[in-house]
């Protein structure tokens, strides 16, 4: 981060105003953007979301055309008796043992478990970046465990969208090079009206013409969000996505991920560390030693601190 | 540390292999260059000692103008009177090419380069070069040749052969063969041997060339030396007499001077190969420098001062530099002794001898090789050594500064230096070591400094080449076009090894065609003559008569011969000068060439009348009417008049024209070295095939030629040096192509993660592949643009340094330029095959972990 000094501290001062107004809770979005020119309604720092996020909604259904993502409740993606193992012999790991899950559509789901249980490894496996052992994933109505090397790749340009802990750009690129990259890899045309709504809810219009290192580590975030959504994938792989991020910041990409979810019928699997984090999803998965030991609906962060807890002991 | 780098060396070994093939390479060519001498040399030194050592003494004339005149004949019987001389004989020698053999069939010899000479036979083995091998040696009527000659052309003894002589041809019977010396070191050439009373006949030589001395025995060869000088001096004033040791560096210095430049072409190769090479070190430790500045920085942290640092990036060049070296010791051996078997192959027959490998080469080859690459690696271990210890911290910061002021101001003034020592070169002044060594600098200076500004362009020419890639390849094209220009320095520093060759390439090219076109063109205008008579061989010069002869068959409307010989020149500015001038017919000339005549004419009312070119003549101050006196050959003075001035010397190079009428009023014999002939409009074809078919009966090796053919020919003459130019900056490029593959390869390494991330968003291997390739094509495009203009300047500046006569006006072979960029790109393509596929074999997940 040594660059880009410059992005990195217009961003910190509009965390300070956020963190004025911010709700007990920590759900609060700021974008505010520096450029006077931009159109953008909610310049002043109202809390957008609380937790009916209406604002956002308003103003997304303002510029396109209702989501198109059909809400219903059968799997986006599954897992059946998925197993990897690591190494051979006396270095064998069992990273995953078996683990049958479900990944609801229309949900966001955490997976959480402790360090070294196979959260990274699982959403590896889902996401056709990394091959099981034994067992079988499905994708939509799509078996990958038998995909060939070519067929993962546009599964996962067409129909998955990623945002990692760190590195998620480009740095060659423009913000909005990066947000429309999955759609120019296909030579496919962006949905201009959806990738603008995208982009005007993760506040990043008078960035876009950046490139990564002259965007704060939380910009940088957004940005790989807005690439996720941009390509509307069947369903988003995000890795301790606000691992490396303040709690504010970290909130602010949580909240807009809890948004694409609720209100753009967004399917999100997302591994975190945190409680909190964890708090925003419908559903918590626990992971411990590569298997899938309990889960929480609509938890808090104290449900899920208590059930780390009871798991760690 | 040096376990530390020792270390380093080992875990990057490839790239450092990669980079030490230009090394290896380099080092090759000069460590044949001297080899391929050192052998050639001993074995000459063995020959001529062998050839010579039996001769204590040489008689013979030495001549300010021209070839020296023989002795008379007469010179031997006192030579051989002399008190002390134990035997003198004669040593005719033929003018090379002059004598020829026709084989059984009528066709006759092409060596491809070497002469074919006649020599008398002497009855003296310690005084002849030349040993019997079969059958007898000559006497009146009959000849010998030697063995190989005999046996690769079908000579057969007994049988009955034309020769060709400057008298005409005559049979001769073939009575044995012999040997130069004893392993016949020929080097390709024909050798034969006449009778000693019929030598000079044959040969139209009016005497001797030399006599060949052997001492009593007993008898103080300086004494006697001063005593055959001081009987000889008499009769012949300009006589020398030297000794055994002076006729053995003679013979060896003769045989060498081939071997020289064959030596100096291999070390042109090694140095264009060290030069490019030089950029490629450079460019691979500043890579790997700035991949390792967190490690150095962490080494930094824990106490290595930056003095260590420094040390240890050295002792990593030192390391290469020494490996490449030995390696290219080796290889250069090998590469020796394959040139000597393409030269046996060529029929350039070397004698056997040993590999030489002097301890004075492994010196060379060591200081050159580590030397460069310590030279290269001084910039990177600079920088290395000023990475502050807080750069562990905040790791690496890849450079996308495009350069100080400071950097800017000595690529300038570098730039400025070249040009000037370049054009100081090339105008010629002093001798041809410092024309050669300014433009050399001169180049090397401007390479230096355009390299140092060419980051500035990088931006400007990636977007406009990248612009079609983006639209023909999508986001591989527009992420080629990024990566290519995300680091201008490095893009700039890779392209330089490319822009080096292409630029001498172009520069090559755009000289050949003004050359060539100086010859189509305004060689074409100037030519009236229908037909040229020359001769396949060098040198060669045909009969006196032979003009006067061709004119007075049917249809020939003008004819003359030309005849070139040295002189001096004396009178108005002209201040003595040693000055080529050529004889010809001032009658038939109007009929024959368009020489451009400004003033006068081509006058023979006046005596003794000469043209002088109008360069000169505005360098002398001479007009027409005025008087200059010209020293020909045989020290006789003539008074001439110039009565006309002429101005297009394409033709004719030569400043100074005079009628035949003046060699013939100073005794000078005409021997003309080509022909020009014209016939009536009128003149059936029939008229001219039957007098070409009687040239080739008297003259066999002689070729007649339309006037277009003649001009052809020359500019064949342009394209062999040519190909020669191109072997060598195909050697540049080679290994320019090797510096972009190990660039592309490090960068890929560099960027795994972002080459993951992008995978890991959906780009397949193919468009991964593609982007390298592309980025591989966009920086070969811009080292080969940058080179081109390059080229263009260089070429122009040439052009405008020749005279006139080879190239009057700069000509852009477009086509061939054009597709030579094109050939860069794409071998830009071919070298990021390795990366490319490197790039994309990559690990996703391991990519994004890292
Ligand atoms: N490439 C690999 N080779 C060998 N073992 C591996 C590899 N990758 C992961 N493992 C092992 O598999 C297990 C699961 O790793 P994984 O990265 O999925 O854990 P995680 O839950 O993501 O942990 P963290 O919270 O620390 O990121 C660990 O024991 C790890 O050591
Ligand atoms: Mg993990």
């Amino acid at each position: 981060m040594a660059t880009g000094r410059r992005g990195a501290k217009a961003d910190r001062s509009e965390d300070r105003i956020g963190r004025n107004d911010q709700p007990p809770d920590g759900c609060t979005i700021t974008p505010v953007p520096d450029d006077p020119e931009i159109e953008v309604p909610y310049r002043r720092s109202v809390p957008l979301i609380s937790t009916e996020g209406s604002t956002m909604t308003l103003l997304l259904t303002a510029r396109t055309p209702a989501p198109t993502l059909p809400k219903h409740t059968s799997a986006a993606a599954s897992a059946r008796g998925a197993t990897k193992i690591y190494g051979r012999g006396d270095t064998e790991v069992v990273a995953l043992d078996h683990v049958d899950v479900d990944f609801a559509t229309g949900q966001l789901t955490a997976i959480m478990g402790p360090s070294g249980s196979g959260k990274s490894t699982l959403m590896h496996c889902m996401a056709g970046l990394d091959r099981l052992t034994a067992g079988s994933v499905t994708i939509g109505d799509l078996d990958i465990s038998s995909a060939s090397e070519k067929q993962l790749t546009i599964l996962r340009r067409d129909r998955l969208g990623f945002v990692f802990q760190a590195f998620n750009l480009v740095p060659t690129l423009t913000a909005i090079e990066n947000i429309t990259l999955p759609m120019d890899l296909a030579g496919t045309r962006p949905d201009r009206a959806w990738v603008e709504s995208v982009i005007d809810t993760v506040g990043l219009s008078h960035r876009l013409k950046h490139r990564p290192s002259e965007l704060s580590g939380g910009q940088q975030q957004r940005v790989a969000v807005a690439r996720a959504l941009a390509s509307r994938p069947q369903i988003i792989f995000a890795d301790e996505p606000t691992g490396n991020l303040d709690s504010t910041a970290g909130a602010e990409i949580l909240a807009f991920m809890r948004h694409a979810v609720r209100d753009l019928g967004q399917t999100i699997v997302m591994v975190t560390h945190d409680p909190v984090a964890a708090s925003y999803a419908d559903r918590v998965v626990f992971l411990t030693d590569g298997r899938i030991v309990d889960e929480l609906t609509d938890p808090t962060p104290d449900a899920v601190l208590d059930q780390m807890r009871r798991l760690t002991n | 540390m040096p376990r530390l780098t020792v270390k380093n060396l080992w875990a990057n070994k490839v790239r450092f292999a990669l980079t030490t093939f230009g090394v290896t390479l380099a080092v090759s060519f000069i460590v044949s260059a001297f080899v391929l001498g050192d052998g050639l040399r001993a074995s000459f030194e063995k020959v001529s000692e062998e050839i010579a050592s039996g001769v204590d003494l040489e008689v013979r004339n030495v001549a300010d103008l021209g070839d020296a005149p023989p002795l008379a004949i007469g010179t031997v019987p006192t030579v051989a009177a002399v008190e002390g001389v134990d035997k003198a004989v004669a040593d005719i020698e033929a003018a090379d090419n002059a004598v020829r053999p026709i084989k059984a069939d009528g066709s006759t010899i092409s060596t491809n380069g070497p002469p074919q000479l006649a020599f008398n036979w002497i009855e003296d083995d310690q005084l002849s070069a030349f040993r019997l091998v079969e059958g007898s040696p000559p006497r009146v009527g009959q000849f010998t040749i030697d063995v190989d000659s005999a046996a690769k052309h079908g000579f057969v003894i007994g049988h009955t052969y034309k020769v060709m002589t400057p008298k005409g041809t005559v049979e001769l019977a073939l009575s044995g063969t012999s040997s130069f010396g004893s392993e016949n070191a020929t080097l390709g050439a024909v050798l034969m041997q006449m009778n000693t009373a019929q030598a000079g006949e044959l040969f139209a030589i009016d005497g001797v060339n030399a006599i060949k001395v052997k001492v009593a025995s007993g008898a103080d060869t300086a004494a006697v030396q001063a005593r055959v000088r001081d009987a000889v001096r008499a009769t012949a004033p300009t006589v020398e007499v030297v000794d055994n040791a002076a006729v053995l560096a003679e013979t060896t210095s003769d045989f060498t001077q081939e071997i020289d430049i064959i030596g100096n072409i291999l070390l042109g190769f090694g140095g264009v190969a060290l030069f490019v090479s030089l950029f490629i070190i450079y460019n691979t430790f500043a890579i790997v420098i700035g991949q390792r500045t967190r490690e150095l920085a962490l080494l930094r942290t824990v106490g290595a001062g930056p003095a260590q640092i420094r040390r240890s990036v050295l002792g990593e060049a030192l390391g290469v530099g020494v490996l490449a070296s030995v390696i290219g010791i080796g290889t250069g051996v090998v590469m020796a002794q394959g040139l000597e078997a393409l030269f046996g192959a060529m029929g350039a027959q070397p004698v056997a001898h040993p590999t030489i490998l002097a301890s004075r080469t492994v010196i060379a080859a060591l200081v050159i090789g580590v030397g460069a690459t310590m030279l290269a690696a001084v910039g990177p271990a600079r920088r290395a050594a000023t990475i502050p210890p807080v750069a562990a911290l905040t790791g690496r910061s890849e450079s996308v500064r495009l350069g100080s002021r400071a950097r800017t101001a000595s690529a300038l003034a570098l730039v400025g230096a070249g040009v000037l020592a370049g054009v100081g070169g090339l105008a010629g002044v002093g001798p041809a070591a410092v024309t050669v060594g300014g433009t050399a600098f001169g180049a090397i200076a401007v390479f230096l400094g355009v390299t140092l500004l060419s980051p500035l362009a990088v931006r400007g020419v990636t977007a406009l080449f990248g612009w079609p890639l983006h639209r023909a390849a999508g986001v591989a094209g527009r992420l080629a076009r990024n990566n290519a220009a995300r680091n201008p320095r490095r893009t700039a520093t890779t392209a330089a090894a490319l822009m080096v060759g292409l630029a001498l390439v172009s520069t090559a090219l755009i000289v050949g065609e003004s050359v060539k076109a100086t010859i189509g063109t305004t060689y074409t205008q100037s030519v009236k003559a229908d037909y040229f008579l020359t001769d396949n061989l060098r040198e060669v010069r045909f009969p006196a008569a032979l003009a006067a002869k061709i004119r007075e068959a049917e249809h020939v409307t003008a004819a003359t011969g030309l005849t070139y010989l040295e002189a001096r020149v004396q009178g108005m500015a002209a201040g003595n000068a040693k000055k080529q001038v050529v004889g010809l017919d001032f009658a038939q000339v109007g009929a024959l060439l368009d020489l451009g005549i400004e003033s006068g004419g081509f006058d023979t009312r006046v005596a003794n009348p000469v043209v002088v070119s109008t360069s000169e003549a505005s360098a002398i101050g001479a007009k027409v009417g005025d008087v200059l006196t010209i020293e020909l050959p045989n020290r006789s003075r003539i008074q001439t008049t110039v009565v006309g001035l002429f101005d297009n010397q394409t033709v004719v190079a030569q400043d100074y024209l005079l009628d035949n009428s003046v060699l013939d009023h100073a005794g000078v014999a005409q021997a003309p070295e080509w022909l020009a002939v014209s016939f009536a409009d009128a003149a059936p074809p029939s008229a001219i095939d039957t007098l070409v078919a009687e040239l080739a009966r008297e003259l066999p090796y002689a070729q007649v030629e339309t006037a277009a053919q003649f001009g052809k020919r020359r500019q064949a003459l342009v394209d062999n040096i040519l190909t020669m130019v191109s072997i060598m900056v195909a050697l540049a490029v080679i290994i320019a192509l090797i510096g972009i593959a190990n660039t592309l390869a490090l960068s890929v390494f560099e960027r795994t993660r972002e080459l993951g991330l992008i995978r890991a968003v959906g780009m397949t291997r193919r468009q991964l592949r593609r982007m390298v390739r592309l980025e591989a094509a966009l920086v070969a495009t811009f080292g080969s643009t940058i080179g081109v203009g390059l080229g263009l300047v260089f070429g122009s500046g040439v052009v405008a340094a020749l005279p006139a006569s080879f190239a009057s006006g700069i000509s852009v072979p477009v086509s061939q330029i054009a597709v030579l960029m094109l050939v860069a790109g794409v071998a830009g393509v071919i070298a990021a095959w390795f990366p490319a596929r490197r790039a994309g074999r990559l690990d996703v997940l391991e990519a994004i972990a890292m």
